[in-house]
C-alpha cells in the first residue's frame, strides 16, 4: 500500500493546485506535495523491498508495482531534483506566465516517475512511460507559441512512436519470458530464447532504439533541440535532467532486467548499439559547438551526456552500469544548474543567443559561478563529479571484452570532453572576462532563484569529492543484476 | 373412360372465347367486365383443379378436340407445369382487372368498353392456348391472335402518344411473328411436321445423323429469336416502355404481367419438347439467349435509372426482369428452366402489383407520373403504397419476398455450369442497379411532400379519384399475398415446376 | 418459452412501425414511448442473452419463418451472439437519451426515432441469427432501415451521402450473396456451426473457386466494415445527425459487418479451410492497408466528425485484422477490440455531437480553448481519447494486446506487419485525438472571448449518458481480465 502513495499524492494533489487561485497558498502546497513525495521516497529506499498488485489486464498481465534496487534509486534521484527545481519556478513563472497549470502539471509528473521507478514489469513500466510523455507534453507547450505546439507535438511524436516500437519488441518478447515481472539478471526462458537468438537480438535492438528516443539517442533525437529553446527553464531542467533519465531507466529496465546481460554481451546488437552511442556522443557535442541559441546549446548538450550513460550501460559489464548510473546522477544535477542558470540569465536580462552572454559575469555574479563549476563537473574536470563518472566509464570502456570499443570509446570521450569544454568554457570566460570597456551593474536574480541553483553546484562538487556516499548503492546495485 | 377434370384445359380455352364472343356483343362496359372476372375466376378454379389432379397422380395427358386424331386434329397437353401456368394467369389477369377497373373505365371510351373485354378475354385464350397447345402451327395462330389483342389494349386509352406507341409496337411484333414463321416453315419443310411429338422426333434424328445442319438451325434460330423479339429480349426491347408507359394501369399490367409470358411459356415448351436442351446448347443459342438476358438485366435497369416517369420506369423494370427470364433459359440445364418458370410466376405477381400501386398513387396526386410530383403520395393510399413498396423489395431481391428466391434459384442453377462468374456477376450488379431506382421511388412516395406540391395536388385531384378504391384494395391484397407466399411457401412451388417441367416432354 | 427469442426483435420493429404511422405529436409523450419501447428490447434482449448462458444456446431456437426443411429464418443465441448482443444492448439506451436532447435540435423526430426503433430489432436480428440466409436478411434489412436515418436532413450533402451508403451497402449485399449462394451449395445446411460448415465431401476438387468466392464475400460484408478500398460512404455519412453516427456507425452497422465477416470467417467457411492460403494473404493485406490508410486520412481530415469516421474505419480493421488471423486467438482479439472501441468510439462521437449542438464549431481549428467552457464533454473526450490511444489500464490497450499476441502466436511474416501497422496507427491516433485536446485545453494565439463565453456543457440529458458511457469504459477496462477470459472461451467456442 505504501508503494501507491508516492504516485497518488502527486497526482491528486496536482488537481487540488490546479484549482488553488491564491499563488501564496499555492506555492506552498507544491513544496508540501514535493516535500512529503520526497521524504516517501527516502522511507521506501530505507524499507526493504515490497510489491503491490494493482489490477490484471488479461491473464499474466499485470500492473504492479515494486521497490527494488534500481527503483529506489531512481526515486532517490527524482526527490533530490524535484524540489529544489520547484523553488526555481516560483518566481521564473510569475513572470513567465501561466503558473497554474505549470505548478499542476509539475506536481502531477512526479508522481507518474515514480510509478515510472516502481513498475515491477514492462506493461506497467509501458503505461506509466506513456503518462508521463503525454503529461509533460503540456509544459513544453507552456508558452503558447505556435513554435512551442509545434514542439510539443514533435516530442509527443518521437516519444509516443519511441514507445510504440518498444511495445512491438514487447508483443513478441513475451513468449519467451519465463516469469512476468521484471528481475535483476533477466527473465527469458533459456531453452527457448536460444533457438530464436536473432530475432530476439532484433527485439532488444528495436526496444532500446524506441525506448532511446526519450533518452535522446539517435537516430530519434531531433525532439531534444525543438523542445528545449521554447519550453521554460524549469521545464527544462527536468526534461533534460529527468524525463530524459526515464528513457534511460526504460533501458536498463529491459537489457538488465528483462534480457539479461549474458544473453545478449558479445552480440552485432550490442556493437550497433554502442555504435549509435558513441556517435550521438560525438556529433551531439559537435552540434552544441556550433549552435548560437543558448539553450539549444544546452539542449544538443544533453543529448551528447546522455548518450554516455547509454555507453556505459551497452557495454553490458558491471563498472559499465556503475559509471551510468554515476553519470545518471552528476549529469543530472550539472546539467539542471546549467538550464537553471540559462533560466535565471534569460529572464533577468533576455539574451537568448551565446554572443550576447559577454561580461554577465560582472552581472550575476552568483549564477556565473553556478554555470562554472557544473561546466567543469560536465566537461570531467577533478575535483567535480563529474570526473568521477566518466573516469568509470573509460575505464569500464578498456575493460570491455569487445575489441575495439576500448580504444574507441576512450577516443570519444576524450574528443567529447574537449568539445563539451569548447562549448562551455567560453561562455565563462566571456562572461567573467568580457574585456576592459565593459562597464556592467550587478543585477543578480533573487534568493528563490539562486539558492536551488547553488544547492545543485555544490553538490555537484560534494559528490565529486565524496564519492563513496553513492558508489555504496550503485555497487550494490550492480551486485544484483550481475 | 377419360376423368371429367381431363376436359377442364379445354373447358378454360372455350370460355375464354366464348366470353371475348359474348362481351362483344354486350352494349355496357361493367357488364363485360364483370362477365371477363367470372371467367378468369373459373378457369382459376379449373386449372387448380387440373393442376392438383396432375399433381397428385403425377402424370400429364393429351386431349385431342373433336376426336380427330394427330396429325389431323388439334391437340393439347396438360400437366403440372402447364395447369400452374394457367391459374397465374388467369388469376393475374382477373386481380389486374379488378384492380385497374377505376382507371379503366375512366380512360377508355364507354362505347369501346365492351370491346376491350372482348380483347382481355382474347388475350386470356390465347395465353393459355400458348401454354397448353402440342401444335407449332396453332402456337402461331394464338400468337397472332395475341398480338393484335394487346395491341388492342395499349390502344383503348386514346392518346396520340400510344396511337404512336401502338403502331411501334405492332411493327416489332409482326416482325417477330413472321421470323416465327419463316421459322416454323422451314422446320416442317425439313420434317415434315407441325405436331410437336412428331416433330421432336423428326429434329432429334436430323440432329444425330448431322442431315439438313443448317436449314434445321436457321429454323431453330428463328424461332426462338421470333419469340425473344415479341417478348421484348434485349435488344428488341425499344417498343415496351411507350406501349407499357402510356397504357392504363390494367393495360400495363397485363402486358408486363402476362403478354409477355405467354411467348415465353411458349418458347420453354419448344425448347424442352421440341428441340430439347441439349441441341440448343450444342447449336450454341442458348449461348445467345444467355447474353441477351445479362445485356437485358444490365441496360434494362440503367435505362430505368434515368426514368423520371413511374410507368416508363416500371416498363423498364420488366426488360430487366426479362432479361433475368432469358438468362435462366441461356444456362440451358433443367435448373435453370425451373428458376426462369419460378421468375415468370414471381414476375406476373409482381408487375402487375407495381404497376396498379403505381396507377393508383398517381391517381390520388393529380395524375402526376414524375418521381418528384409523386412525393407524400403514399400516404394519400396507404394500400398503394405498401403494395408499391413490397413489389420494389421483391424487385430487389429482398429475402421473404419472391424476388430473392428466383435470384437464389439462378444462382443456385448457374453453379455448376461454365457461364457461373458471368451470371454471378451479373446479378451482383442487378442487384444494386434494381435498389439505385427502386429505393429512391419508395423514399420519393413515403417522403414529405412540399407545401405547394401539396396544395396543388389537392386542388386537382377529382373527389372520387380521392375516394376509396375498395376493389384495388383486394387486388393489391391479393397480389401482396401471392409475392410473400412465393417469398415464403416457395418449396412446394419448385416441387411443382420441377415435375411439371420433367412431364413436358 | 423459446419464442421469446423472437421479442428483441419484432417488439422494436412494432413499436418502430406504430411510431412512424401513429406519430405522436407531444414531445414527452414519444420520448417516454421511446424510452420505454427501447429499455424493454434491452431487457428481453438481456434476458434471451442470460437464459442461453445458463441453459446452452440449443434450448431457445426460435424459428421465425420456415421456408423448406432446411431453409429458414431462425434465431439462436451462441456466444458470438452473446457479445454482439450485450454491446448493442447496453449502449442503445444510452445513446438514446442523449439523442432525444439531441434531436429536438435537429427536427422531424417521429420519422428518425420510429426507424431507430426498427433498426434497434433489425441489428437484434443480425446477433441472433442461427444462419447465414436469416443473417443476410436482416443485413439487407438493416441497410434500408439506416438509410432514412443517414438522410435525415434530407439536403443535397445527406441525399449525396445517402445515395452513396445505399450503393456501397447494396453492392456488398450482392457479392456477400454470392457467398451465401456457395455455402448453401457446398453445406449440409447453413446453421452457423463452430469451425465451418463446408462438408469435406462436396468441396473436393472446387477449393479454388471456393477461396475465390470467399474472398469476394469477405469484402462484400467488409463494404460494411469499410475495408479499404469500399470504406469511402462512411466518412460521408457522418453528415448525418451524431446519434447516428455514433450508435450506427461506431458501433452498430460497422460492427455488424465485423461481425458478419468473423460467422463467415470462423462458423462458415471455417478457420482450418483458409488458413495458409492466399485467401489469407490477400484479406490480411487489405486489413493492413486498412489501418494505415484510416489513421492516415483521419490525421489530414479537418473536421472533427470525418476525422472520427477515417478513426473507425482505421480501428474496424483492427478487428478484421485479427479475424483474417484466422485461430482462436484471432477471434478473441477481435472480439476484445470490438467490445472496447464500442464503447470508446461511441463516447468520442458523443463528445463531437455536444460540441456541434452546443457551439455550432465542427473543424478541429475551430476548438481553441473550448477545454475550460465545456469540461464534462472535454473530460469525457480526453479519457476516451487515452483509452484509444491504448494507455493501459484502458481500453484501447487491451485490444491491441490480444491482436499482437494472435499475430505473434501465427508466426507469419505478414501477421508481423500486422503488428508494426498497429504501432504506426497507435502514434497517428495519438497524433490526430492529441490535436484536439490540445487546442482545447491548451490555445494558442488570440481567443475570441465574446464568442466563447457562450458556450457551456450540455444539458444533463446529454452529459450524464456521456458520463455515464465514460464510466463504463473505464470499469470495462478494469475488468478486463474477467471479460476476456469470456471472450477467449467464446473464440474456442466453448460457450
Amino acid at each position: 500500500m505504501l508503494l501507491i502513495l508516492p504516485i497518488l499524492i502527486p497526482v491528486i494533489g496536482g488537481i487540488f493546485v490546479f484549482r488553488q487561485k491564491n499563488e501564496q497558498i499555492r506555492n506552498r502546497m507544491v513544496l508540501c506535495i514535493a516535500g512529503v513525495t520526497a521524504a516517501l521516497a527516502v522511507l521506501l529506499c530505507l524499507l526493504p523491498e515490497q510489491t503491490v498488485e494493482l489490477m490484471t489486464i488479461q491473464g499474466a498481465l499485470r500492473l504492479s508495482l515494486q521497490n527494488d534496487g534500481l527503483a529506489k534509486f531512481f526515486m532517490a534521484l527524482v526527490a533530490l531534483i524535484w524540489l529544489p527545481v520547484a523553488v526555481f519556478s516560483f518566481p521564473y513563472l510569475k513572470h513567465a506566465g501561466g503558473e497554474r497549470k505549470f505548478l499542476s502539471i509539475y506536481t502531477m509528473t512526479q508522481g507518474i516517475l515514480m510509478g515510472l521507478a516502481m513498475a515491477r514489469n514492462f506493461i506497467t513500466m509501458y503505461m506509466f512511460f506513456e503518462m508521463m510523455s503525454m503529461l509533460t507534453m503540456p509544459l513544453v507547450l507552456h508558452n503558447g507559441t505556435p513554435a512551442a505546439r509545434r514542439a510539443g507535438f514533435q516530442y509527443l511524436g518521437y516519444s509516443v512512436f519511441g514507445a510504440g516500437m518498444a511495445l512491438a519488441g514487447f508483443f513478441v518478447l513475451a513468449y519467451y519470458e519465463a516469469l512476468p515481472d521484471f528481475v535483476a539478471g533477466g527473465i527469458l526462458n533459456p531453452i527457448l530464447a536460444s533457438q530464436h537468438r536473432e530475432l530476439l537480438l532484433a527485439v532488444w535492438f528495436l526496444m532500446v532504439v524506441g525506448f532511446g528516443a526519450k533518452a535522446g539517442m539517435m537516430p530519434m533525437q531531433s525532439w531534444l533541440p525543438a523542445a528545449h529553446p521554447v519550453a521554460p527553464a524549469p521545464a527544462s531542467a527536468v526534461l533534460s535532467g529527468v524525463i530524459t533519465k526515464g528513457g534511460v531507466l526504460a533501458i536498463i529496465r529491459v537489457t538488465y532486467y528483462m534480457f539479461g546481460p549474458k544473453f545478449l554481451a558479445g552480440s552485432w546488437a550490442q556493437k550497433a548499439l554502442i555504435c549509435l552511442a558513441l556517435c550521438t556522443v560525438f556529433v551531439g557535442s559537435m552540434l552544441a559547438l556550433r549552435e548560437q541559441q543558448f539553450k539549444k546549446r544546452l539542449a544538443y548538450s544533453t543529448v551528447s551526456q546522455v548518450s554516455y550513460v547509454l555507453f556505459g550501460l551497452l557495454l553490458l559489464t558491471a563498472d559499465g552500469v556503475k559509471g551510468a548510473l554515476l553519470q545518471m546522477v552528476f549529469h543530472a544535477l550539472a546539467k539542471d544548474t546549467l538550464f537553471l542558470a540559462a533560466g535565471a540569465i534569460i529572464l533577468s536580462t533576455n539574451f537568448s543567443r551565446v554572443d550576447q552572454l559577454r561580461g554577465i559575469g560582472r552581472r550575476m555574479p552568483v549564477t556565473t559561478w553556478c554555470f562554472t563549476l557544473a561546466a567543469l563537473s560536465l566537461i570531467g574536470i577533478p575535483p567535480m563529479s563529474g570526473f568521477v563518472s566518466k573516469w568509470y566509464l573509460a575505464s569500464a570502456a578498456l575493460e570491455s571484452s569487445i575489441s575495439w570499443v576500448g580504444a574507441a570509446g576512450v577516443a570519444v570521450l576524450i574528443l567529447s570532453a574537449l568539445l563539451t569544454a569548447g562549448y562551455l568554457l567560453p561562455i565563462v570566460a566571456d562572461g567573467f572576462f568580457p574585456g576592459a570597456d565593459f562597464i556592467a551593474e550587478i543585477k543578480e536574480v533573487g534568493r528563490g532563484m539562486t539558492v536551488p541553483m547553488l544547492i545543485f553546484a555544490v553538490l555537484a562538487m560534494a559528490l565529486g569529492i565524496f564519492p563513496g556516499l553513492l558508489l555504496r548503492p550503485v555497487e550494490a546495485l550492480c551486485g544484483l543484476i550481475f | 373412360m377419360r376423368p371429367f377434370v381431363e376436359n377442364f384445359p379445354f373447358f378454360c380455352i372455350f370460355l375464354a372465347i366464348v366470353g371475348g364472343i359474348l362481351s362483344a356483343a354486350l352494349r355496357r362496359g361493367r357488364i363485360a367486365w364483370g362477365l371477363t372476372l367470372g371467367i378468369c375466376a373459373a378457369d382459376f378454379f379449373l386449372s387448380a383443379a387440373v393442376l392438383a389432379y396432375t399433381f397428385i397422380n403425377q402424370l400429364s395427358f393429351t386431349y385431342t378436340m373433336g376426336r380427330f386424331q394427330a396429325p389431323f386434329g388439334n391437340a393439347i397437353q396438360a400437366g403440372p407445369w402447364q395447369a400452374l401456368m394457367a391459374m397465374v394467369f388467369s388469376s393475374v389477369m382477373g386481380l389486374s382487372l379488378l384492380g385497374g377497373a377505376r382507371d379503366l373505365f375512366r380512360d377508355v371510351e364507354p362505347s369501346r368498353q365492351p370491346m376491350y373485354f372482348t380483347m382481355a378475354d382474347m388475350v386470356l385464350a390465347s395465353l393459355l392456348s400458348l401454354t397448353y397447345t402440342t401444335d407449332v402451327f396453332t402456337g402461331y395462330v394464338f400468337i397472332e391472335i395475341s398480338t393484335i389483342a394487346a395491341c388492342a389494349l395499349v390502344m383503348a386509352k386514346d392518346t396520340g402518344t400510344n396511337l404512336i406507341a401502338t403502331l411501334r409496337y405492332l411493327f416489332m411484333s409482326l416482325l417477330g411473328s413472321s421470323m416465327f414463321l419463316l421459322g416454323l416453315v422451314i422446320l416442317n419443310s425439313v420434317t415434315g411436321h407441325l405436331l410437336m411429338s412428331p416433330l421432336a422426333e423428326s429434329v432429334a434424328r436430323l440432329a444425330e445423323t448431322g442431315k439438313y445442319e443448317i436449314p434445321l438451325t436457321v429454323a431453330l434460330g428463328l424461332m426462338t429469336a421470333g419469340l425473344g423479339v415479341k417478348s421484348a429480349m434485349f435488344p428488341f426491347h425499344m417498343w415496351l416502355p411507350d406501349a407499357h408507359g402510356g397504357a392504363t394501369a390494367a393495360s400495363s399490367a397485363i402486358l408486363s404481367g402476362l403478354v409477355l409470358k405467354g411467348y415465353i411459356a411458349l418458347l420453354i415448351v419448344l425448347m424442352v419438347r421440341v428441340f430439347s436442351l441439349e441441341l440448343l446448347m450444342e447449336i450454341g443459342i442458348t449461348n445467345i439467349l444467355l447474353a441477351a438476358g445479362l445485356m437485358g438485366m444490365v441496360m434494362g435497369s440503367l435505362a430505368a435509372m434515368r426514368e423520371h416517369h413511374i410507368k416508363r420506369m416500371l416498363a423498364y423494370s420488366s426488360v430487366a426482369q426479362i432479361g433475368y427470364i432469358f438468362m435462366g433459359l441461356g444456362l440451358g440445364t433443367t435448373a435453370g428452366l425451373a428458376a426462369s418458370c419460378f421468375h415468370i410466376l414471381v414476375h406476373a405477381c409482381c408487375k402487375p402489383l407495381l404497376f396498379l400501386c403505381a396507377g393508383r398513387l398517381s391517381a390520388v396526386s393529380a395524375h402526376h407520373h414524375s418521381l418528384k410530383n409523386l412525393r407524400g403520395s403514399a400516404y394519400r393510399d396507404v394500400v398503394a403504397g405498401v403494395g408499391f413498396t413490397v413489389g420494389a423489395l421483391s424487385m430487389i431481391g429482398i429475402p421473404l419476398f419472391g424476388g430473392f428466391v428466383s435470384k437464389l434459384y439462378f444462382a443456385t442453377a448457374s453453379l455448376h455450369t461454365g457461364r457461373m462468374a458471368a451470371v454471378l456477376l451479373v446479378i451482383a450488379l442487378s442487384t444494386l442497379l434494381n435498389a439505385l431506382y427502386y429505393v429512391p421511388a419508395v423514399l420519393s412516395i413515403w417522403g414529405i411532400a412540399p407545401e405547394e406540391l401539396k396544395a396543388e395536388v389537392r386542388e386537382h385531384t377529382a373527389d372520387e379519384e380521392r375516394a376509396v378504391d375498395r376493389l384495388f384494395i383486394a387486388a393489391a391484397a391479393a397480389l401482396i399475398i401471392g409475392v410473400v407466399v412465393l417469398g415464403i411457401l416457395y418449396h412446394p412451388v419448385m416441387d411443382v415446376l420441377n415435375l411439371g417441367l420433367s412431364l413436358l416432354k | 418459452m423459446h419464442h421469446i427469442l423472437a421479442l428483441p426483435i419484432l417488439f422494436p420493429i412494432l413499436a418502430g412501425a406504430v411510431m412512424l404511422i401513429l406519430r405522436p405529436a407531444g414531445r414527452r409523450h414519444r420520448n417516454l414511448f421511446l424510452m420505454a419501447s427501447v429499455l424493454l428490447t434491452t431487457a428481453f434482449s438481456l434476458t434471451g442473452i442470460l437464459l442461453s448462458y445458463r441453459l446452452g444456446g440449443d434450448a431457445l431456437t426460435c424459428v421465425l419463418v420456415s421456408f423448406s426443411t432446411w431453409l429458414s429464418i431462425s434465431l439462436k443465441i451462441d456466444g458470438l451472439s452473446m457479445v454482439y448482443g450485450t454491446i448493442v444492448a447496453v449502449l442503445w439506451p444510452l445513446i438514446t437519451v442523449y439523442s432525444i436532447l439531441y434531436m429536438e435540435h435537429e427536427g422531424q423526430e417521429n420519422r428518425f426515432f420510429g426507424f431507430w426503433l426498427i433498426s434497434f430489432g433489425v441489428v437484434n436480428g443480425i446477433a441472433f441469427s442461427q444462419d447465414f440466409l436469416s443473417m443476410y436478411f436482416f443485413y439487407e434489412l438493416m441497410t434500408l432501415s439506416t438509410l432514412p436515418l443517414v438522410m435525415h436532413a434530407m439536403d443535397e450533402k445527406a441525399q449525396y451521402a445517402g445515395r452513396k451508403y445505399l450503393v456501397y451497402s447494396i453492392s456488398g449485399a450482392s457479392f456477400a450473396f454470392i457467398g451465401i449462394v456457395f455455402l448453401l451449395n457446398y453445406s449440409s445446411s447453413l446453421d452457423f456451426t463452430y469451425g465451418g460448415i463446408l462438408d469435406a465431401a462436396k468441396t473436393v476438387g472446387a477449393e479454388n473457386t471456393l477461396l475465390v468466392v470467399f474472398i469476394c464475400a469477405f469484402f462484400g460484408f467488409g463494404v460494411k466494415a469499410a475495408i479499404f478500398p469500399f470504406h469511402g460512404w462512411l466518412p460521408d455519412a457522418s453528415v448525418a445527425p451524431t446519434p447516428v453516427s455514433a450508435l450506427l456507425h461506431a458501433v452498430a452497422v460497422v460492427k455488424a459487418g465485423a461481425f458478419a465477416v468473423a460467422r463467415l470467417i470462423y462458423y462458415g467457411f471455417g478457420a482450418d479451410f483458409l488458413r495458409g492460403t492466399y485467401a489469407q494473404t490477400v484479406v490480411m493485406t487489405a486489413t493492413i492497408v486498412t489501418i494505415i490508410y484510416g489513421s492516415a486520412r483521419a490525421l489530414r481530415t479537418p473536421h472533427l466528425k470525418r476525422r472520427l469516421a477515417f478513426s473507425t474505419v482505421s480501428n474496424l480493421s483492427y478487428i478484421l485484422f485479427s479475424l483474417t488471423l484466422m485461430t482462436p486467438g484471432g477471434l478473441a482479439g477481435g472480439l476484445t477490440h470490438m467490445v472496447y472501441h464500442a464503447v470508446i468510439k461511441i463516447t468520442l462521437f458523443a463528445c463531437a455531437g455536444a460540441i456541434i449542438v452546443k457551439a455550432g464549431r465542427e473543424y478541429v481549428y475551430e476548438l481553441e480553448g473550448m477545454g475550460s467552457r465545456m469540461p464534462v464533454v472535454f473530460g469525457a473526450f480526453t479519457v476516451s481519447s487515452l483509452a484509444l490511444i491504448g494507455l493501459p489500464p484502458l481500453g484501447g490497450f487491451a485490444g491491441k494486446w490480444m491482436i499482437a499476441e494472435a499475430a505473434v502466436d501465427t508466426g507469419e511474416s505478414l501477421a508481423y506487419l500486422g503488428i508494426a501497422a498497429l504501432i504506426l496507427s497507435t502514434l497517428l491516433t495519438t497524433l490526430y485525438l492529441m490535436t484536439v485536446i490540445v487546442r482545447g485545453y491548451f490555445p494558442v494565439g488570440q481567443l475570441d472571448m465574446e464568442a466563447l463565453e457562450t458556450i457551456h456543457d450540455p444539458g444533463r440529458m446529454m452529459t450524464v449518458p456521456l458520463a455515464l458511457l465514460t464510466a463504463l469504459g473505464v470499469v470495462l477496462a478494469l475488468c478486463s481480465n474477467t471479460i476476456i477470459h469470456f471472450l477467449q472461451m467464446v473464440s474456442l467456442g466453448i460457450v
